[in-house]
Parts: C-alpha cells; sequence; structure tokens
C-alpha cells in the first residue's frame, strides 16, 4: 500500500508541491490600511495577490491590481481604511489540490485564468491552505514535463525504427532463406552426382590400377626366363579371377558417361552460382545503369526452383532504355512478385510478364492466374505485417518492402485482382530525360 | 540367393546413372524418371527397395512412396532429396513412412549401407509375406498409451478417442515419464519434442531402440526440419503433427498405430522395418546411454 502510494499519486504531488509558495495569508478581517501595508512590504512584493484564509481554508484572494483600483480612489483610504479586507476580495479565486495531476492542474488554471494576469493560484492539502502557486512556474513545470515527453517519444521512436529495420532486416532474410534453400536443392541436385561419380572414378581407378599391375606381373613373368610355368599359370589365374570380379571395359565405358555427366553437373553448379552473383550484386551497392529485362531474367533464374514444374512463363518484353537503379534491390522485387504468384497457383498456372516504355516510364507487369485476392486485403497488401500466409510462414512485410523499393526509385506499384481469375502488379519506374534519348538510339 | 532388387526414381538421369554405379556389383538395379513406370515396376517384380528423390514433376516423392506402399508393403522405402522442406519430411513420415531420409549430396558408403539394411530386412518381410498361416493373436492386455506433454489438452483428447479400450498415462515431465517407461513397455507413446525445456528426442531414439514394437506419434509446435530428418532416420518416428492437433487425424492415426502394434506383436520378423540408424548427436548418446542405465536399474529394482 505504501509502495504503491509513493510510485502513484507521490510523484505528481511532488511535481505540484515544488510550486508551493509558503506564504503567511491574511484573514478576511484584516483591515483594508493594513493590506496596504502588507502589499508595500519586502515579504509580499513578489505577489500579484494576497490570500485569504479563515479558519485555515482558503476563502479568496486579493489582488494587487484591483486593491490598487479601489485603494487609489479619491478618499478610499479614509472611507475604507479601516474596514476588514472581506469586502473586497474574490471569493473565487483559482485552487488546485496537490494530488492533483500536474497536467489536470495546469488545465484548470489555464481554464480559469484571466488576462490581464492579475492573481496567483492557492494551493490546498485537502482543502486547506498550503501556499500560493505561480503561474509561470506552473507554466514552466509543464514545458519541462512535455520536454520529457518528447524525450520518450523521441526515444520510442528510435526504438520503433530500429526493430522495423530488424523486421525488414529479418523479411529480407526470410526470402534470402527461401532464396538460399531453393539454390541449395538446384546445386545439391548436380552436387550429389557429381560428387559420386568422383568417388565411383576413384573405386574403379584402384581396381584398374590393380588390374595393370597384375597385366605387368605376367608379362614380367613371361619375359623372365626364370619364371616356372606354374607361377605363370598362376598369375594367369589371378587375373581372370580378377576380371571375372570385374569387367574392366564395361566399367570404363560407364565411367566415361559418368565423366561427361560430371562435367555437365560441373557446369550447372557455375551457372546457378554466376546467377546468384548477377542476382544480388553485392559489389554495387550504388545505383548504375540497367537495363530491366536483365534483371527480370536474373530474378526468374533465381527464382527457377519455385516455378519449375508449376508456372509457365510468358515474356513481352520490349527493348527498353537502360535506367539508374538499384538492381539488386529491384531484383528482390521481381523475385518477391514472381515466388508471390507462384504461391498463388493451386497447382499449375500461367505467369506473364510484360515491359514497356511509356510517358517517360517503364512499366512492368507481372499477371499470374493464380486463386486472385479477396477485395478486403486488396486495400491492405501493400501494409506492413499483412500476410494470409500462415503464422511463422510469412512476416507480411515482402510486398510492403517491395512498395518502398520502388517509391524510392520514384515509381509506382499498383495491384488488380479479381478473386478466381488472378492477380496483376503494375510498376511504373520514370526513366531520367539524359536516358531517354538511349531508346531513340537503342529503337 | 538371387542379387536383391532396387529400384531408383530421380527426374534427373544423371542421378539415377550416378547411383546406378554405386549398386553395380550386388544389386539388379532398375531406374525410371517416371513414377508410373515405378510403380508397375513394383507391382509386377520383387523389389527389395525404392530410393526415390521427393522433387519430380510429375509426382512428389512422398506420394510415390505411400503409393509404393500399397503396390509392394514389403518394399522398404528410403528417400533421397536435395531439399529438405518441412512439409516434404511431414509428409516423408506420414504418409510415405519412410525407412531413411537422405540428403543429396550423399555419402556413397553410407548409403550403401542403408540399402544393405534394407535389402535384408525386405527379403525378411517377403519370407514373412508368403507364410500366411500365421493368425493375428491379440494380446488381452490392454495396450498401455504414454502421453509425455507439458499440457493436458494431448492426454484429454488422446482419452475421447480411445475411451477405456486402451490404458492412458499422461507423463508431464521427463522424471516421470521415465518412471512410467520402466515400469511396463508401451504400446504407442504420444509426444511432444519439448518436455518443460527438456528435449525428449533422445528419449523416443531410446525406446525404438529397446522396443522396436512401440510406435512413437510426435505432436509438437516445434518446427525443424533437420530435427525431424533426425526423429525419422534415428527413432523411426511412425507419425509427426503439428499442433494444435486435430482430434480427427489423431483418432485414424492412433487406430492405425495399434493395428500395427499388434500385427509387429505377431510377426517379430517385421518389427525390423523399424530398425533405426545410430544418435548421431554426442550429447543426445550419452543422454540415452545413461537412460538405458536407468532403465535397466529401475526395471530391477520393480521386478526384485
Amino acid at each position: 500500500m505504501h509502495h504503491a502510494k509513493q510510485s502513484g499519486k507521490g510523484i505528481l504531488a511532488r511535481e505540484i508541491i515544488a510550486l508551493v509558495n509558503p506564504i503567511k495569508a491574511i484573514s478576511p478581517e484584516c483591515p483594508v490600511a493594513e493590506v496596504a501595508e502588507l502589499f508595500l512590504g519586502p515579504d509580499y512584493t513578489q505577489l500579484l495577490s494576497l490570500p485569504v484564509i479563515e479558519h485555515g481554508r482558503p476563502v479568496g484572494v486579493i489582488s494587487r491590481y484591483r486593491f490598487m483600483d479601489m485603494y487609489l480612489k479619491p478618499f478610499a483610504r479614509e472611507l475604507y481604511g479601516k474596514r476588514p479586507i472581506r469586502g473586497f476580495i474574490n471569493d473565487k479565486p483559482l485552487m488546485i489540490e496537490l494530488d492533483q495531476p500536474l497536467a489536470e492542474a495546469a488545465l484548470h488554471v489555464a481554464e480559469k485564468m484571466q488576462f490581464p494576469l492579475t492573481e496567483d493560484f492557492i494551493i490546498t492539502r485537502h482543502g486547506k491552505y498550503l501556499g500560493v502557486g505561480f503561474v509561470m512556474d506552473l507554466l514552466k513545470a509543464m514545458e519541462l514535463r512535455m520536454r520529457a515527453n518528447t524525450d520518450e517519444l523521441n526515444q520510442a521512436y528510435t526504438q520503433l525504427k530500429s526493430s522495423q529495420m530488424a523486421l525488414v532486416q529479418s523479411e529480407k532474410m526470410a526470402s534470402l532463406g527461401q532464396m538460399v534453400a531453393g539454390v541449395a536443392h538446384e546445386i545439391n541436385t548436380p552436387l550429389g552426382y557429381v560428387q559420386n561419380n568422383v568417388a565411383m572414378g576413384q573405386e574403379i581407378f584402384m581396381q584398374v590400377r590393380n588390374l595393370l599391375a597384375d597385366y605387368e606381373a605376367l608379362v614380367d613373368k613371361l619375359l623372365d626366363e626364370q619364371a616356372s610355368e606354374e607361377q605363370i599359370a598362376a598369375q594367369m589365374q589371378q587375373i581372370s579371377a580378377m576380371r571375372a570380379d570385374f569387367d574392366a571395359q564395361e566399367m570404363l565405358g560407364e565411367m566415361q558417361g559418368l565423366m561427361v555427366d560430371s562435367l555437365y553437373g560441373i557446369d550447372q553448379i557455375s551457372e546457378l552460382v554466376l546467377n546468384l552473383k548477377d542476382f544480388s550484386r553485392m559489389d554495387a551497392a550504388a545505383t548504375e545503369a540497367v537495363n530491366i529485362n536483365a534483371c527480370i531474367e536474373s530474378a526468374l533464374n533465381i527464382g527457377r526452383n519455385v516455378l519449375k514444374n508449376k508456372v509457365e512463363i510468358v515474356r513481352n518484353l520490349a527493348e527498353l532504355p537502360k535506367i539508374t537503379c538499384a538492381p539488386s534491390q529491384l531484383n528482390q522485387v521481381f523475385l518477391n512478385l514472381f515466388t508471390n504468384a507462384a504461391q498463388a497457383m493451386e497447382d499449375k498456372g500461367e505467369l506473364t510478364i510484360a515491359t514497356w516504355f511509356a510517358d517517360a516510364a517503364l512499366h512492368i507487369s507481372v499477371t499470374d492466374n493464380g486463386k486472385g485476392i479477396a477485395e478486403e486485403h486488396l486495400t491492405r497488401i501493400f501494409d506492413p505485417f499483412f500476410t494470409t500466409k500462415p503464422v511463422g510462414e510469412g512476416t507480411g512485410l515482402g510486398l510492403a518492402i517491395s512498395h518502398q523499393i520502388i517509391q524510392q526509385h520514384g515509381g509506382e506499384i499498383t495491384v488488380e485482382s479479381h478473386l478466381g481469375a488472378g492477380t496483376s502488379f503494375h510498376i511504373c519506374l520514370p526513366v531520367a530525360k539524359s536516358e531517354r534519348r538511349l531508346e531513340v538510339v537503342a529503337a | 540367393m538371387s542379387k536383391p532388387t532396387l529400384l531408383l526414381i530421380d527426374d534427373e538421369e544423371r542421378i539415377l546413372r550416378s547411383l546406378r554405379m554405386l549398386f553395380f556389383t550386388g544389386y539388379t538395379v532398375r531406374m525410371t524418371t517416371d513414377p508410373h513406370e515405378a510403380l508397375r515396376i513394383l507391382r509386377d517384380e520383387k523389389v527389395h527397395v525404392i530410393i526415390s528423390d521427393q522433387r519430380m514433376p510429375l509426382m512428389q516423392g512422398s506420394e510415390l512412396l505411400r503409393l509404393a506402399r500399397e503396390a509392394s508393403p514389403a518394399t522398404m522405402r528410403i528417400l533421397l532429396t536435395g531439399y529438405s522442406d518441412m512439409e516434404a519430411s511431414i509428409a516423408s513420415v506420414n504418409e510415405g513412412e519412410v525407412f531413411r531420409y537422405l540428403l543429396k549430396p550423399w555419402v556413397g558408403e553410407e548409403v550403401r549401407r542403408v540399402v544393405a539394411e534394407a535389402a535384408a530386412i525386405a527379403e525378411a518381410s517377403f519370407a514373412v509375406q508368403s507364410n500366411k498361416q500365421v493368425a493375428v493373436v491379440k494380446s488381452h492386455k490392454k495396450p498401455r498409451v504414454l502421453i509425455m506433454d507439458h499440457e493436458e489438452t494431448t492426454a484429454r483428447t488422446v482419452h475421447e478417442i480411445l475411451g477405456d479400450r486402451c490404458e492412458i498415462v499422461w507423463a508431464s515431465d521427463v522424471q516421470h515419464a521415465m518412471e512410467e517407461l520402466a515400469r511396463q513397455d508401451v504400446s504407442i507413446v504420444v509426444s511432444d519434442l519439448m518436455l518443460g525445456d527438456t528435449n525428449v528426442g533422445y528419449i523416443l531414439k531410446t525406446i525404438k531402440q529397446l522396443n522396436p514394437q512401440t510406435q512413437c506419434i510426435v505432436i509438437t509446435s516445434f518446427n525443424d526440419t533437420s530435427r525431424l530428418i533426425e526423429l525419422i532416420n534415428q527413432a523411426q518416428i511412425s507419425r509427426y503433427m503439428p499442433k494444435p492437433v486435430s482430434k480427427n487425424l489423431l483418432a485414424r492415426y492412433l487406430e492405425a498405430m495399434l493395428e500395427r502394434f499388434h500385427a509387429l506383436s505377431a510377426q517379430p520378423a517385421l518389427q525390423e522395418r523399424q530398425a533405426v540408424a545410430a544418435i548421431s548427436d554426442p550429447q543426445e548418446k550419452l543422454q540415452s546411454r545413461n537412460f538405458m542405465g536407468l532403465l535397466g536399474r529401475l526395471r530391477g529394482r520393480m521386478t526384485a
């Protein structure tokens, strides 16, 4: 209980308590002339108004302004000097409770405050007079509070920003993981037979070497005049036993075929590695002039694993001017669109990729005949974290990142979809003036 | 004895040619890129071992192996794949009921060893198949089902499915599970992979070493393909279900496993079909050895 109070209201009360000036209040019976003395005295010079209390409870304030207004009238001293101040006070003073939250107190004061500012406010604890507060101090306290809030907000913003970066990174990693898994399969198949063929070659090599050694031994014995008939017969026996086990001609014939296969496999692996390098362009972080059609081909190569056997690809690629862009990022966008399309197909489907140049911009459309996207999903499709995939399968950032990448290129990505008929994405990338001329040359 | 027959299926002919070389001596090798052709061979010829790729344009390997189970139940099924996604791995357990899940690129000697083991087991299965006179003797003792799960839900669902046809024991921690396993052999284990914060893979692997007819159903929210592949090869788990579990599916699996448990109890020769590979993880190997020692001591005390 005690702790709760300290950590809860206690902190807020401390904010108000810092505003309290324990000014000695006056009684309502205090004569006007005496109040005039007090206003002039050194203890009250800071004050706009004097608090008036009765039995410990505030009953009003008398402001310097109001007092002067009354006291500077002709004969006022004579007329009112002996009268109690009670008749001249504002009996609805601005009051705040010690326990009140600072913001609430500030709001209250701001609402009731009169301009020009002629009164201070009274601070009470459980209704009893505690002291006087200055409006300026209250404003200062509020400003401090706001600054603290802003700091907090800034901190929260920075944290959000960094966790968003982390998420974007994890999406990149997820799509990278997907890609690596796909490429791993592509590589593991040729690697599987190439490795096995080499191991087989080694086994056969050993056997052929043994056989050759036996043949050489036979030749040596035949040439050796000292060798006996038995020795020669034994050697021949050994050779024919080996030949029964191991048909060298057949094995070498087989092996020759496996060598051809192996070379083919190694070519395939090299091609895959080249594709990967093309795709990522790790060495070209900065933007460069690129043919978008080449980017599309590169993404298709990398996505081959997901696409093959499932997706029929139709290319309608027009000749395009090169544009300055970050190719690795655009590759990522294309791969994302292609794999999404493949995933939208129940069994098999068609993916149409078209590019054209019009209105000073490159246009790319990626159209599938998959299951389509429901209308209520379509509006959210570029939202971060929006996904219709099962938990754990998609982060819902793929298209959000694609959207961001296209935006950073000054372009636009839009989507159109019909349930059961398919989905079409359209990307438009502006072409800089200097680059447009290239198109004329190319065309 | 004639050479055992090996059937190879892959959409890449170079893989087939390469594998044929690996089994050039000692086997009759049949190979095809067409799964339907493979099924025809299985029906027409006595095939000891089938090795299939997973990703093929005409049919997934796990699907082919499911059909192979029907076409030739005695044939041992092996999957050889270069791509191990979760879905394919689960299908290879639940549908393909594979003996081994092997990865490309492979180690020649290991594949030769696995195939030799599988061929010998298949030969024994063919012999049992032709000995039809053995009736399935159902023991009068109630089958015992052990549920190893931190949450009670699984135990409750199993109870709803099986009622009092089986003795159902629920262990929510490792200690309790070990005691129950020591007390008496179990027919079916339904287990999560994590019990509290203990990975119980080694327990499943050990159970299968000690008691091959015990059938393991793994129910888990834990998704890790390489761990699953390990459990296929080293624990020969019979079914794998992601949480939350469909009650209908679990009911179907439990019935199938009860039936298999009875069949294996009646035909010990068939138990070898679920022979496990040695535990590969050194720490799990140690845990398994300790667990076996503990079981021995506990059982000794209980019978004393």
